[in-house]
């Protein structure tokens, strides 16, 4: 049997019992994943035995049809069109209203929001500048976030980092992160990785994103990440702070110059956060700006800030940019 | 003599306590003369700094000789996050 988007949608809807099971390789579906369906992950070959009606889910339809006619199965449908068409009905079916203040933007407009719904952004670093690029890329209604961190929660953290409260210290930031920024919107994934990004894992990283955003708090990780922006041609939106001060960059677009082109002998030294203090608005200003210019990099709007190093000074709020 | 401008970020700033400084150098001066004379007025303060330089503006990778009027920027890397 075949069911279509829309008929499934209406499942949904009714609260009608079934279960959808999604076949695909897992690189497919970290690709695209099937909102509000919580299918469960089957292999081709050994799909579980399932008593009430079940949906099974391929990426365009076709694999599916094939596997019910040739196992006879049960009790089973076929999703018409697959992830593909799922994703498509859910986007056309999508209240916009939620972001009328700015789909009324010229520079934003329908075709703006949609390619923000269907983004993915890595935020390596999830401090004072990933929390609040993190929560505004989300009110914005970017689709797909990947936020890595190998931290847990301090309490010299809140002042400055408002995703976590009190109760958080001591547990791993993108877990409370992820936890904070579904109910900003249910309808976007947030995916976590609780590991600091490395030489290992930081390709595998960057290269699934759109768009890398550099929030992390060290030097030879921002090394790390203009690398593996540069071999992926994954853009990097850079951020960085010093007492009240904040640089913003956003690098390696269509090959252009990344951070070890303007850094090129960085090297790491003792001022942090730590050690020389922080307003937590600072943090705020500047992961926002980030947000900001990954906006601007996703919908296409110009002039951004490409080629660009600004400098902001939160001391008489003046700002300095210099080309690459 | 050339007059210059120069812009103080950051670890620059603080070392110098200035975020503008207008000097007055010798003729055919260069960028690398500029950031001795910046590191010297810092004292010991720049020692484990690395700088970036942007004239008018622009960041340049090389050495440079300066004209009268430029304004010259020193930029380190900052890690904070």
């Amino acid at each position: 049997m075949i069911i279509t988007p829309e008929k499934l949608n209406q499942w949904l809807d009714m609260g009608k019992s079934f279960t959808a099971v999604d076949i695909r390789p897992n690189e497919m579906i970290k690709e695209l994943p099937l909102s509000k369906l919580n299918p469960v992950i089957a292999d081709i070959n050994s799909i579980p035995i399932i008593n009430n009606d079940y949906v099974l889910i391929c990426q365009f339809g076709i694999v599916t049809e094939g596997v019910i006619y040739e196992k006879e199965l049960k009790n089973a449908y076929s999703l018409l069109g697959g992830a593909q068409a799922w994703d498509e009905f859910q986007l056309e079916k999508e209240d916009y209203s939620r972001w009328s203040r700015q789909t009324v933007l010229s520079e934003i407009g329908l075709e703006g929001q949609k390619k923000l719904i269907k983004a993915k952004v890595v935020i390596v670093g999830m401090g004072g500048l990933g929390c609040p690029a993190a929560q505004s890329l989300m009110a914005a209604g970017v689709g797909h976030l990947k936020i890595v961190d190998g931290d847990k929660v301090e309490l010299s953290n809140l002042h400055r980092q408002p995703l976590y409260s009190s109760e958080d210290v001591g547990r791993m930031k993108v877990e409370v992160a992820k936890d904070k920024l579904e109910r900003l919107n249910r309808d976007a994934v947030v995916e976590v990785s609780d590991l600091y990004l490395n030489e290992e894992n930081g390709f595998g990283i960057i290269n699934q994103a759109d768009i890398v955003i550099d929030a992390t708090d060290n030097i030879p990780t921002r090394v790390l990440i203009d690398r593996f922006s540069k071999e992926s041609g994954t853009p990097m939106v850079y951020g960085g702070l010093f007492l009240y001060e904040g640089q913003i960059g956003v690098f390696n677009v269509n090959g252009g110059k990344g951070y070890t082109d303007l850094f090129p002998v960085s090297r790491p030294n003792k001022d942090n956060c730590s050690s020389t203090g922080m307003l937590g608005m600072l943090p705020g200003i500047i992961g926002n700006m980030q947000a900001l210019e990954t906006i601007k990099l996703i919908v296409g709007i110009k002039p951004n800030l490409a080629g660009k190093l600004l400098m902001y000074d939160g001391m008489n709020h003046s700002t300095q940019t210099i080309m690459l | 003599m050339i007059k210059i401008t120069i812009k103080c970020f950051s670890q620059v700033k603080y070392a110098l306590g200035e975020k503008e400084l207008v000097l007055e150098i010798d003729s055919g001066a260069t960028t690398q003369d500029v950031e001795k004379l910046i590191r010297k007025k810092a004292i010991n303060n720049l020692d484990n700094v690395s700088l970036s330089v942007a004239v008018n503006k622009k960041y340049i990778s090389k050495v440079i000789v300066l004209n009268d009027g430029d304004e010259v920027a020193f930029i380190p890397p900052v890690q904070g996050g």
